[in-house]
């Protein structure tokens, strides 16, 4: 190697070989989880790249095509259902999920004698099985005598949606799922954000004579910003790949009112064994969440900036 | 993905001590109070409903459970469905595998995490941070994205239909580095260097000082990733296929589609199903919201 | 010096690549110590089946192979029946070793055998003994066979003699669709605070598509579907008019035929004759006391004979079977006598024809005995559920989607045949 004919000084070499000693010794650290990270997702995540460009169904030989995948995914009308309703979902989960999680959040973060029962309570819809929550939100939502609808008569609504029964309204009935199931994660977020604001800001306010929902707007959410800004980008990457919830819930259906991206790729990559297709498909969801995340950077940079 | 955002502080600086000062009389204050738990209630009750319905279903007749009015509690509570259900359904095996994935999964993401992390944390070398980097990166990729490639490499490898499959795609998650590390960034470093010059080997500084010190960032870590694995659909849905490896989730989701008019048992086994996460869950929660305060992210 | 470092930091990496791959060589072999057979020469034979629990003809075949041969224990795989086509197709691409596949359908059959999946077993078929298997013409794949059927069925029309009775009507002898049609709609009451629909059109796409083919002669593989238009409009009509289950419902709740019928929440009921060893075994445990007959499919107007659609099923051997010989014992034994008098004693009606199994097939308990349902049990003509050639599966992949987009209501009849053909024609036939 370089370094042994170029004979450095005595000082030199100590440094150097020092510096070897940490290499080794960091690499040694980090190699048994990176050997398995490294073989199970960095390899996998450069090979989809190249799928996008291959034809290849599982029993065949791959054949390099180019864009064509690409070409064939404007021409497919089930890439762009998905892409809508994709889009649907996440219009929908990101802010009712934030809503949500800060309400709960605000409410919760008081001293109160059990209000650690609460956060649990709250918490709790988080840690329950995927399975367990699709099959009692199925049956909450059956359209003549789910305990929703009930409810829904007793308040008056004489013709209530048929949820999950019917096209317009199973992705909404999804949605409210999925929020349910989330905010109590990303409750836990605000509440480690709401620690962080002095106490005294408030107290300073209230002086002045401001009321609850000034402070809230003046105070709350502008000293919760990093936060919340963790929260929406995290909110989104989740969004975007929304699938274990819809196959058990829905399966994509009823016809294909709830597919969603994630789940065309696991369609035709799994389940058809068109793995160049599937992984172009894949490669447009992660082109779409990455332009997202750096827009939601950017604008983040810019609002900082002011 | 080039950088992910601040995570919220792991540790809140104390809150101004004492009392807020007592500019109201009492009167107003109790009524505030009893206001403040009316709310909170309300709103328990809301994210709770599903569960009790859950469990009122689970103790009924099956033609009993989609009423119309609703009944909340059961006419007769039939117990007797909790021990039924064994006899139709594997669930011990069922149990186990889920048990047994987690243990195995949770094991080595944490031995493997926390090892990594140190070297990320405390070990200086060239290209760390980039390295990092690329760890963190992976976390902002949908796992859909390369659900296929993995899935190539597995069946190659013949391990589809093998817990080999389950075990080596979710051990070596990138979560379990970044939890681990954040925490290990505020413990100082100097006591890392006192270490050092008293001669101890990184080795040794990782296993005499850094572990102990971190056994609740452990525990958080070990929590999360017991639930995610137990709670995993997809995973198992993909790679396993004999019956006797199923964990609970396959074996409720195939119960479902089998008997999908036997309400109350299907609501017997999602209870069951449940059981588990919820005295693991009851049993370390303050780790559980302190992890993810720490990282902030999902595994 | 800074290249030189970089220059061993990636043979250092490379070097880890190469540990790396060593690494998960030598896993796999820890991985795949189960498959070895077990050293006293006893065999476990895996085969995919789907809702083992209630299929009961599959545990009357694995008995009675079983007992013909002591030395091979089966090993079901179960699977569930939704997700069987989907989940095999993965097992089968995945590489799975599972030995006998059961061929649910025709369209997977040839998907499977045109990938090279299954194992060519035209060894089995030889003439003296298969001529009378009847449905095995539609697995010959030019001229060699990759799976033998064991079990032959036909569509008729279930109905509850109770609700009949109530209306105070008779089953026709022979009704068309309008007549159904009518018949659904006036049978649709309240029992006990439930409602009981008309009829119940399960979720599958041979419910409209494949019976409308075999009445009209239209040609599924075609790319012209204006044949199916009849069918969808009485279809359709009788769901708006609440007289079946529609079809939303009955995918979000995950809806069973057999729960729909056998809990009287419906009156008649389309459906493959397998289903009659279900209804038995249900009454025989005391499951059910649904009180059931059987008539001939309504036919078209003016058709003369009775013109319905069936499908035989088959066990085919894995390509990558790790017992390929015992397989192929097991497919044998359950295409022939032994396996046929072992389905027909739970109801199922076998492929095998010969009389003494027909006979037997009739004298058991429970079956309904009146005129219309000996009637309704020799049909005209049946018609294979779907044509085999090497688009099957993509143009069933393509009519399933379409179909369930017409009966949701997200597209108009006349524009979901118009999408059917035209992508039919632009994605497979092209």
């Amino acid at each position: 190697m370089a370094h042994v004919i170029t004979q450095p000084a005595p000082e030199d070499s100590r440094r150097r070989r020092r510096a070897w000693r940490g290499i080794l010794i960091g690499w040694s650290f980090i190699l048994p989880n990176f050997l398995g990270f490294a073989l199970f997702t960095l390899v996998p995540m450069l090979a989809a790249f190249a799928l996008a460009f291959l034809k290849w169904d599982s029993y065949n030989t791959p054949e390099w095509v180019g864009l064509e995948n690409f070409r064939r995914l404007l021409r497919d009308e089930n890439f762009f259902v998905a892409l809508r309703n994709t889009l649907y979902y996440a219009a929908g989960h990101i802010p009712l999920t934030l809503a949500a999680a800060l309400g709960l959040a605000i409410a919760l973060d008081r001293k109160l004698r059990g209000v650690q029962f609460f956060r649990t309570a709250a918490f709790f819809p988080y840690i329950t099985s995927l399975v367990a929550v699709a099959v009692v939100w199925n049956m909450l939502f059956n359209p003549t005598a789910g305990p929703v609808n009930q409810v829904l008569h007793a308040f008056g609504v004489d013709d209530p949606p048929r949820w999950v029964a019917s096209t317009d309204w199973a992705m909404p009935a999804v949605i409210v799922t999925s929020v349910w199931r989330d905010m109590g994660y990303y409750m836990v977020l605000f509440l480690a954000g709401l620690q962080t604001i002095p106490k005294e800001y408030h107290e300073a306010a209230r002086v002045d004579g401001a009321n609850s929902w000034q402070r809230f707007w003046r105070i709350t959410l502008p000293c919760l910003r990093p936060t919340t800004f963790f929260v929406v980008v995290m909110l989104t990457i989740q969004s975007f790949k929304v699938l274990d919830l819809i196959v058990v819930m829905t399966d994509g259906g009823p016809g294909r009112s709830t597919l969603v991206l994630a789940q065309l790729v696991y369609r035709e990559g799994i389940t058809k064994g068109r793995f160049g297709y599937s992984s172009a498909i894949a490669l447009v969801l992660f082109v779409i969440v990455l332009t997202v995340t750096v827009v939601q950077f950017r604008l983040n940079e810019r609002r900082s900036d002011r | 993905m080039t950088a992910l955002p601040d995570a919220p502080p792991a540790v809140a600086p104390p809150r101004s001590p004492g009392r807020s000062p007592g500019t109201r009389s009492r009167g107003p204050r109790l009524v505030r109070t009893a206001l403040a738990y009316v709310c909170l209630l309300a709103v328990a009750l809301l994210v709770l409903v599903p569960f009790a319905w859950m469990v009122s279903s689970s103790l009924k007749r099956d033609n009993e459970v989609l009423t119309v009015p609703i009944e909340w509690i059961p006419r007769e509570f039939r117990w007797s469905n909790f021990a039924e259900i064994w006899d139709r359904i594997p669930m011990l095996t069922y149990l186990g595998n889920s048990a047994f994935l987690s243990v195995a999964i949770t094991v080595l993401q944490v031995l493997t995490g926390s090892f990594a992390a140190y070297g990320f944390s405390k070990v200086r070398f060239p290209g760390r941070d980039a390295l990092f980097l690329a760890y963190i990166a992976t976390i902002a990729v949908p796992w859909q994205a390369y659900m296929v490639p993995q899935y190539i490499m597995m069946q190659r490898a013949e391990l589809t239909d093998t817990y080999w499959s389950i075990i080596l795609l979710q051990a070596f998650g990138a979560f379990g580095v970044f939890l681990m590390r954040q925490y290990y960034m505020s413990i100082p470093d100097d006591l890392c260097e006192a270490a050092r010059i008293d001669g101890l080997s990184e080795y040794g500084i990782y296993v005499r000082i850094m572990l102990p010190l971190s056994k609740p960032a452990l525990a958080s870590l070990a929590l999360l990733t017991f639930v995610n694995t137990w709670n995993d659909y997809m995973g198992p849905f993909i790679y396993l296929t004999s019956n006797d490896l199923w964990t609970v989730q396959l074996g409720l989701r195939s119960f479902v589609g089998q008997y999908d008019a036997e309400y109350a048992m299907i609501m017997t086994g999602a209870v069951l199903s449940v059981l588990p996460i919820l005295v693991v869950f009851l049993f370390g929660q303050r780790y559980f919201i302190r992890g993810i305060a720490t990282s902030g992210l999902k595994g | 010096m800074i290249a030189s470092t970089r220059a061993g930091r990636v043979r250092r990496f490379a070097r880890f690549a190469g540990a790396a791959v060593a690494l998960t060589l030598a896993l796999t072999a820890c991985g795949r110590g189960s498959d070895e057979p077990a050293s006293d020469g006893a065999v476990t034979l895996t085969v995919a089946v789907w809702n083992l629990a209630k299929t009961p003809e599959f545990t009357a075949l694995f008995d009675a192979f079983q007992r013909a041969n002591p030395g091979i224990t089966i090993k079901p795989v179960d699977i569930l029946a939704d997700d069987y086509p989907d989940k095999v197709t993965t097992m089968l691409a995945g590489g799975d070793r599972t030995d006998v596949i059961t061929m649910k359908n025709v369209t997977d059959y040839s998907r499977y055998s045109n990938r090279g999946q299954l194992l060519d077993i035209t060894d089995l078929v030889t003439p003296t003994d298969t001529s009378k298997l009847a449905g095995l013409p539609a697995f010959n794949v030019s001229d060699k066979y990759y799976a033998l059927p064991y079990r032959q069925d036909f569509w008729l029309l279930y109905y509850n003699k109770k609700y009949f009775e109530k209306a105070g009507v008779a089953m026709p002898e022979q009704l068309t669709w309008d007549e159904y049609a009518k018949l659904a709609r006036s049978l649709v009451h309240d029992e006990g605070g439930k409602k009981v629909y008309g009829t119940y059109h399960h979720t599958w796409r041979s419910v409209v598509q494949a019976i409308a083919a075999a009445q009209t002669g239209g040609d599924q593989l075609g790319g012209d579907y204006s044949f199916f238009k009849d069918q969808y409009e009485m279809a359709l009509g009788l769901q708006k008019d609440g007289a079946t289950l529609d079809f939303g419902t009955a995918t979000s709740q995950k809806s069973d035929y057999r729960t729909m019928f056998e809990s009287g929440a419906t009156a008649m009921l389309p459906m493959g004759t397998w289903y009659i060893s279900g209804i038995l075994e249900q009454k025989q445990k005391g499951a059910t006391d649904v009180d059931w007959a059987l008539a001939p499919m309504p036919q078209r107007p003016g058709a003369t004979g009775v013109t319905t659609f069936g499908s035989p099923t088959a066990f085919a051997v894995n390509k990558r079977a790790v017992h390929a010989d015992a397989a192929k014992k097991f497919v044998r034994f359950a295409a022939g006598q032994g396996g046929a008098e072992a389905i027909s004693k739970v109801g199922v009606v076998p492929a095998l024809q010969s009389p003494e199994i027909t006979k037997a097939y009739f004298s058991l308990k429970g079956m309904p005995a009146d005129e219309l349902s000996q009637k309704a049990f020799q049909p005209d003509k049946v018609v294979l559920e779907m044509p085999v050639s090497e688009h099957t599966s993509d143009v069933d992949t393509i009519l399933n989607e379409e179909h369930e987009l017409i009966m949701v209501g997200d597209k108009s009849i006349d524009e979901g045949i118009r999408s059917m053909g035209d992508r039919v024609k632009s994605e497979v036939l092209n």
